[in-house]
């Protein structure tokens, strides 16, 4: 047992550092769909253009002001686009959800081929801050120091997170409409706001993700659609419109992403669905589901 | 004699295939509808006489593979800008498609120059699968398809016809120089690496072969999911757990970039040598991995820095016409129709059979920029590089480190 924890310590850090970053990645993706019961599928095109701010901002040559200077710009322009999103959806919302849902998708393909022609096809690569742009040693093995960082970042987003929606009042509120949102709106809340702000936020988050992902995923074309995928799965295994059921969803999902491969290196390409399956099978609403909603 | 079909007719043929495929024409003469009729001996075109030669030029212009599709675009039309526009004596027309990523779009794109738009020889195809998919519609066709990248072995072997010829390489044949070099160099355990798709399955069966024939040992072996894995973390633990000595991978595009960035991020680019197949630090994905990639040996058929006066023409006419250097992809288009040249020139016709014929008969090609080479089997016989990255001027380079000596397709 001791033996394979050593040998394996590294992937379960590892997991924990992909799981941070699903986590921010997932959390606007799921507290959206329980709200609408649309699935955002412009999502992962929120992830892309946030990497390439990262790339636009830091580059190989990376600055701390550059990695200020990205973040705030992915938090505002994942603003401006959730707002927008949630503008565009305004008018399909006594339509079926099917037409929500293809909106998102045609919003994520116009946004990702702007992308492709701004950057080009190139994949491209983002430097981590200086001083966390080395490796370090953790337990006999070295480990870049930017992805323990980035455990560090995600609890922190985890938390704020946490706080705002279950210990205030717009938490309150956005909490209520995941959970009923004809009573919300009986009791004179206007929930296109709920969703306005939910949206912006979220998407603000996705943007956010793209840019941490930076130096672990960089940027490219087709990275938004594997991205989504991870979020789904995410956002399935932990159940919808649950905070805790992101967070354990998405550590759950980067133990798989790591360990699961580490472990067992020839099923690499099934461990994900595999886990995706059983969870569906044992829970169908989800590790958390059951909790809200639904 | 039945007359050509009328003008609205082809029209909207040719607006389907516009839209079914994505299919788009670059400097043929679209609205001459009689054209599209397809019949091969009778060439469609401005001059009357039988002197142009229509080739379908088919690319990927969208997906995973565009960066691909661009070089070689340029490199057709660099030796066409310096020969005059011509091939053997016959102006060139030449009609572009859009391979896309896979045969569902490549063979249809190959298909429609081939039957709507009547060429007489396509040359390009980046996907080994497009390439074996369409390899039968060209004996049937008996016209040449002139392979430009795909590294499939069964393309010029099992699969193969006399028409399917290739300027590139076998995807075996990129690595084999390498092992039978690591073998003797003793390197020691080696860990091998690669996406899990047909090419890597080709270059991880064909590097453990040549290497186990030469007296090394294998450490281990990973093959990860094809262009699902963003993370090399869980990939990267086995390699140490392995104690392997050193590590040769095969990866390509975005794959290359985060696979030796990580490397590199773990540590493990100090500790345990990276050795490659020459597409993993070839063209724009080399300024993406950037200092990271500093150090790694590879294998490849070219070198920007092959010191041959071929080479040195060929890169500075690319650069004047660019700004950047050239990559292999830009120089097998190149070479393509270098040998298309030399075929037309001798040619009797413009029958598959002809120009087969001719392409057997061209011997040795002495003014490549890879350094002279010959069909072998219809693919070339060619001399390998071992390259190693280095930083030039302002950019980084595969710096030529020795000859690895002349290789067929094993």
């Amino acid at each position: 047992m001791i033996g394979w924890l050593d040998a394996n310590l590294v992937s379960i850090l590892n997991g924990v550092a992909i799981g941070a970053l699903l986590f921010i990645l997932a959390i606007g993706l799921s507290i959206v769909f329980g709200m609408m019961d649309v699935l955002n599928l412009a999502h992962g095109a929120f992830y892309l253009a946030g990497a390439y701010l990262a790339y636009e901002f830091i580059g190989v040559e990376s600055s701390w002001w550059g990695w200020l200077a990205a973040l705030v710009a992915a938090s505002l322009l994942g603003m401006l686009a959730g707002g927008a999103l949630s503008g565009l959806t305004e008018p399909l919302a006594r339509r079926p959800h099917l037409d929500q849902a293809l909106l998102t998708l045609g919003v994520a393909l116009v946004v990702a081929q702007i992308l492709s022609i701004t950057f080009g096809d190139d994949v491209l690569r983002i430097a981590a801050p200086p001083g966390l742009d080395g490796a370090v040693q953790v337990f006999g093995n070295t480990y870049p120091a930017y992805r323990l960082a980035l455990i560090v970042v995600g609890l922190l987003i985890a938390l704020a997170v946490y706080a705002v929606v279950e210990r205030t009042t717009v938490g309150a509120l956005i909490r209520a409409t995941v959970a009923d949102r004809q009573m919300v709106a009986a009791m004179g809340i206007d929930n296109r706001r709920v969703k306005l702000a939910v949206l912006g936020a979220g998407s603000a988050l996705a943007a956010v993700a793209g840019v941490l992902g930076g130096p672990i995923y960089g940027a490219g074309p087709g990275l938004d659609e594997r991205i989504l995928i991870l979020a789904l799965v995410v956002v399935v295994i932990g159940g919808l419109g649950s905070i805790r059921g992101a967070f354990v969803g998405a550590l759950v999902i980067g133990q798989v992403e790591s360990l699961g491969r580490a472990l067992l290196p020839d099923l690499a390409s099934f461990v994900l669905f595999g886990a995706l399956a059983l969870v569906l099978v044992a829970r169908p609403s989800g590790l958390f589901g059951s909790r809200v909603g639904r | 004699m039945r007359g050509d079909p009328s003008p609205q007719l082809s029209r909207r043929r040719l607006l389907g295939l516009l839209g079914a495929g994505g299919v788009t024409l670059v400097g043929s003469s679209a609205c001459g509808g009689g054209s599209l009729g397809g019949g091969s001996g009778q060439t469609a075109g401005g001059t009357e006489g039988g002197g142009t030669v229509k080739i379908g030029l088919v690319i990927p212009q969208a997906g995973t593979y565009t960066p691909l599709g661009v070089d070689m675009q340029r490199g057709w039309e660099l030796w066409l800008a310096n020969h005059g526009s011509k091939l053997g004596g016959y102006d060139v027309e030449t009609v572009l498609a859009d391979e896309g990523e896979g045969p569902d779009t490549g063979v249809p794109a190959i298909q429609g120059v081939l039957q709507n738009q009547g060429v007489d020889l396509v040359v390009g195809i980046v996907n080994s699968a497009t390439a074996l998919g369409a390899a039968d519609s060209f004996a049937e066709a008996k016209k040449v398809l002139m392979i430009a990248n795909a590294g499939a072995a069964a393309i010029t072997g099992e699969s193969g016809n006399p028409y399917v010829w290739r300027s590139s390489f076998v995807n075996a044949q990129v690595v084999v120089p390498m092992a039978q070099y690591l073998a003797a160099q003793k390197i020691g355990p080696v860990y091998v690496m690669s996406a899990d798709y047909a090419a890597g399955q080709e270059v991880v069966a064909g590097f453990t072969t040549a290497f186990e024939a030469a007296g090394g040992t294998i450490a281990g072996q990973a093959l990860t999911p094809f262009q699902t894995t963003q993370d090399f973390q869980p990939f990267l633990s086995g390699i140490q757990a392995a104690k392997a000595a050193a590590t040769f991978v095969f990866y390509s595009g975005g794959e290359a970039v985060s696979f030796v960035q990580q490397y590199a991020d773990f540590g493990l680019k100090d500790s345990i040598p990276l050795y490659g197949s020459g597409f993993l630090t070839e063209g724009s994905v080399l300024q993406a991995q950037g200092d990271t990639a500093l150090g790694i040996r590879t294998s490849l058929h070219y070198s920007t820095e092959i010191d041959n006066p071929a080479n040195v023409s060929f890169v500075q006419l690319y650069q004047d016409a660019h700004g950047e250097l050239p990559t292999c992809f830009s120089m097998q288009v190149w070479d393509a129709a270098n040998v298309l040249d030399r075929a037309l020139s001798t040619a009797t016709d413009l029958s598959g059979d002809a120009v087969s014929q001719a392409l057997g008969d061209v011997g040795t090609i002495d003014d490549s920029p890879r350094g002279s080479w010959s069909f072998n089997g219809q693919t070339p016989e060619q001399t390998f590089y071992l390259r190693e990255v280095t930083q030039g001027e302002g950019e980084l380079i595969n710096s030529v480190v020795e000859d690895l000596g002349t290789f067929a397709q094993p």
